[in-house]
């Protein structure tokens, strides 16, 4: 990083430090140091806010010639005194960021900020870093002629750390999208759960330009925290955003809504969406019906290999929904399946019928052990669920399985308000 | 192994499109909110409030118990400024300091909770150790057995199991209404004290006086709440019915404090014993006048608020280092996810134990120590409560209203100082 070759000092230093005027002379204390957050990786320094003669003041950035542990040196003799007003994107470091929680978007967690290293860099003075160690912690409990004496070490670059300012008034919608979108969306799902409320929000907030991912996070979130962050919409917004989740997850979130409200949402969806919906919670949700989901691709008998490849090119349905292509007869009873690989290794022009295996199969009442067994016995990643007539209503996918297998201590990994 | 005992418990039957008896569902909701605020407030009757306050009444009868009514007031407007943080900010109360205050004062109070936390588990050992040693079972089996299932439960439990298990252990405090009314007390003597204060000019009376608001506002109880509060998710729309429950609960609290003086006041009090050192002791007192009945529900209480508070102790500590350093918190979690927080728990556990378990151990002069350390940490955590309850940037429209804030800040001030004399007397050697 450019910063190594610069002198690198700590926030905690410079504010209670000395304000000097261009001669040296002392005129008052530096109280807090103002960055402005925006494009650059590294924010630079816009002002001072400083105690002059028992007076807030504020030193904008021209008036400043240096900076450094302990003191903040000022161009002019005099001071030009001005009342100290929070600017667009601008943010107090030792208030709004010193102490608070970070997102570190390398490792998809939440740290909190022990100290804050700045430096000269591309000819003025930047963030470059916090450091989240014990040790920048306890650097700052000390008195202040030993903590000066402590070298920073490494720390985490400030291009990979977002702060939350949600507390911050003049400044709006920090945490950037592009940032986050690099997240996978159960990381993120994470951050947001492990955040308080607000700084939850706050994420969520980011998201917003972005309503695909968005679902997506939703479908990772914990039921608990569905809830939180969907309660204060109204009900077309959760109609949108559960138009853009997949069925099964979608219905565990109108299963998290209070009951008075089910139905008008419900009422906003597509009807297609709606019916689907409908015919997903009328099943017990501990069952395979309450675990299927109703988006497949069955394709009658005598269809071509071709024809069945043409309709997983044209499905928008996730590829672990698509991982088998089911055949049936012409009274739509389940014939068997074939896995997609299988499938573009079959010979051009073969008909389903040839190629098609017996598949196992289960009742939409056949209840989470049944299935788990069945996966576990035949080495399945999916299970079709028929009716009495054989005719396939959806299948179960080993991750909803899964999901709900793992013994709960294992599945919770923050909050810890898991539904039970 | 059988696959249905590896299976959580799923939500069985078709669910609900259309709402249900609304009356029924707002019952349901008030029934499941015996929370955090119940766990908090009858963790303060734990074994070293028992002690307290049948010392109080064996001593001094009746006399002090229109202090109660003021300490009860003083509790609901506590707690709920701590409740009401946790669910406007989603934050704990040593977090906030953190943010608020800076890394010294953060400090600072963590090293105290730790310290005291660690002295008043071992004191809840020696409470559980005392309370089945009166069903003679020894300490030496006692103690290990209670200190592993708190651990188990704590760390490998559910957070919903522990609270329900925490709000289970409150139900033998129902044991002190009936031992009080075994004791046949003069209720129309008992209705009297109540609202006419009597004041004794003596030093034992003072000292008695401040020991019993300590033991009843305590640091950890503040702590544990707006911690509970934010792991359970509570919002600023849960306000109001999380106030009702603060409110109900240190009520609740309170009323159980003062049938434990009265039932010593009635016959400890009024036979001339006015000496009792410990819950045990009160316990065992009280059998010549009320019964072996009234003992055994003496002990029985004793043994739910010494297990409750023994849980919520360690938890609290936990909280407050996870929250103070930054690092992932939260009951039930694993221990690779959250080690500092399992780590503490254990250390706190394994030491509360170990030492209440060794023959002999001056339980007296540690209780004094704890004492010490809780008076001077009570003032500064009040403190904090209060000025971040009342700062509009973090708690804008939810912060303290003009005439609670007057109030809030008699209690905090009055309580703060009362505190530090006690801390004084006992240096000074008075206590």
């Amino acid at each position: 990083m450019a910063a190594a070759e610069t002198l690198v000092f700590h926030l905690s230093l410079v504010v209670g430090g000395e304000l000097r005027d261009a001669a040296g002379e002392r005129l008052g204390r530096v109280d807090d140091l103002i960055v402005r957050l925006g494009d650059e990786d590294y924010p630079p320094v816009t002002g001072v806010v400083a105690t002059v003669a028992g007076r807030q003041v504020f030193v904008a950035a021209e008036q400043i010639v240096e900076l450094g542990p302990g003191f903040v040196t000022l161009i002019a003799q005099q001071l030009d005194l001005q009342h100290f007003r929070r600017r667009p994107q601008e943010v107090l470091l030792k208030k709004d960021v010193l102490d608070r929680q970070l997102i570190n978007l390398d490792g998809a967690r939440l740290v909190r900020a022990n100290e804050i290293e700045l430096a000269r860099l591309e000819g003025w003075y930047r963030v470059v870093g916090v450091d989240v160690s014990l040790r920048g912690l306890l650097r700052r409990v000390m008195p202040r002629a030993l903590a000066g004496r402590v070298e920073p070490r490494a720390f985490l670059d400030w291009a990979s750390v977002e702060p939350f300012t949600g507390h911050v008034p003049t400044v709006r919608l920090r945490v950037p999208h592009p940032k986050l979108a690099k997240l996978h969306p159960a990381q993120v799902a994470d951050l947001v759960e492990a955040a308080s409320h607000n700084e939850g929000e706050e994420i969520m907030a980011a998201l917003a330009s972005d309503p695909e991912l968005e679902a997506d996070v939703f479908e990772e979130l914990e039921d608990s925290h569905q809830l939180e962050f969907v309660e204060d919409r109204s009900d077309p917004e959760i109609a949108e955003l559960l138009g853009r989740m997949e069925t099964d997850d979608a219905a565990d979130l109108v299963l998290q809504l209070p009951e008075e409200r089910r139905e008008d949402v419900i009422g906003l969806l597509s009807p297609f969406q709606a019916r689907r919906l409908r015919t997903l919670l009328g099943y017990d949700p501990a069952t395979a019906g309450g675990l299927m989901s109703p988006e497949f691709i069955c394709v009658y008998a005598d269809a071509t290999r071709e024809e069945a490849l043409e309709r997983v090119e044209r499905s928008s349905l996730p590829a672990e929904s698509l991982s088998w292509v089911y055949g049936m007869n012409t009274h739509r009873r389940l014939r068997g399946g074939i896995a997609l690989a299988d499938l573009v290794r079959t010979a051009e022009g073969e008909r389903l019928w040839n190629v098609l295996r017996p598949v196992q199969t289960v009742r939409a009442d056949a209840d989470l052990e049944e299935v788990a067994r069945l996966m576990t016995d035949f080495d399945l990643t999916v299970v079709p669920v028929v009716d009495e007539e054989e005719r396939i209503l959806g299948i179960v996918t080993v991750d909803d399985v899964l999901e709900l297998v793992l013994p709960e201590p294992w599945r919770r990994r923050f909050g810890l308000l898991g539904s039970d | 192994m059988e696959l249905r005992a590896l299976l959580p418990r799923l939500p069985r039957g078709r669910p609900r499109l259309r709402p249900r008896n609304r009356l029924a569902v707002k019952l349901i909701a008030l029934l499941a909110f015996a929370g955090p605020g119940l766990v908090a407030a009858n963790a303060g009757n734990d074994a070293g409030g028992i002690a307290t306050y049948a010392s109080v009444g064996a001593r001094y009868g009746y006399d002090l118990l229109w202090m109660m009514v003021l300490i009860t007031i003083s509790l609901v407007v506590v707690q709920e400024m701590a409740a009401r943080m946790g669910a406007v900010t989603g934050k704990g109360l040593a977090e906030l300091i953190r943010e608020h205050y800076g890394p010294r004062w953060s400090l600072f109070s963590t090293f105290a909770v730790l310290l005291a936390n660690l002295g008043i588990c071992i004191s809840e050992f020696v409470g559980i150790g005392a309370a089945l040693g009166l069903a003679h079972v020894p300490t030496q089996v006692s103690v290990p057995i209670a200190a592993v299932v708190v651990w188990l439960l704590v760390v490998r439990g559910s957070y919903k199991l522990a609270e329900r298990v925490f709000v289970a252990m409150t139900i033998p405090f129902f044991a002190y209404p009936i031992a009080a009314i075994l004791a046949h007390p003069d209720w129309g003597s008992v209705g009297r004290a109540v609202v006419e204060p009597k004041i004794h000019l003596t030093n034992a009376y003072i000292i008695l006086f401040i020991a019993t608001v300590g033991t009843t506002i305590t640091p950890f109880m503040q702590l544990y709440l707006q911690s509970a509060v934010v792991e359970r998710g509570l919002g600023p729309e849960d306000i109001p019915a999380e106030r009702a429950e603060v409110a109900t609960a240190s009520v609740f609290a309170n009323l159980v404090a003062i049938f434990i003086i009265i039932a010593t006041g009635a016959t400890l009090y009024v036979h001339g014993d006015h000496t009792v050192s410990s819950a045990a002791d009160a316990a065992k007192a009280l059998e010549p006048f009320a019964g072996r009945f009234a003992e055994a529900l003496f002990a029985v209480g004793l043994l739910g608020a010494s297990l409750l508070a023994a849980a919520i102790l360690p938890v609290t500590a936990a909280y407050v280092i996870a929250e103070t350093f930054g690092l992932e918190k939260g009951i039930a979690r694993r221990p690779r996810e959250a080690p500092v927080f399992v780590l503490t728990l254990t250390v706190l556990l394994l030491v509360g134990a170990a030492v209440a378990m060794i023959p002999g151990v001056p339980v007296i002069r540690l209780l004094i120590f704890v004492q010490v350390v809780n008076g001077a940490l009570l003032p500064v955590t009040l403190f904090f409560v209060w000025r971040l309850s009342r700062n509009e940037e973090l708690m804008g429209e939810y912060r303290n209203g003009r005439v609670f804030d007057a109030v809030a800040a008699v209690t905090v001030f009055a309580t703060g100082a009362l505190s530090l004399a006690l801390v004084g007397l006992t240096l000074a050697g008075k206590a």
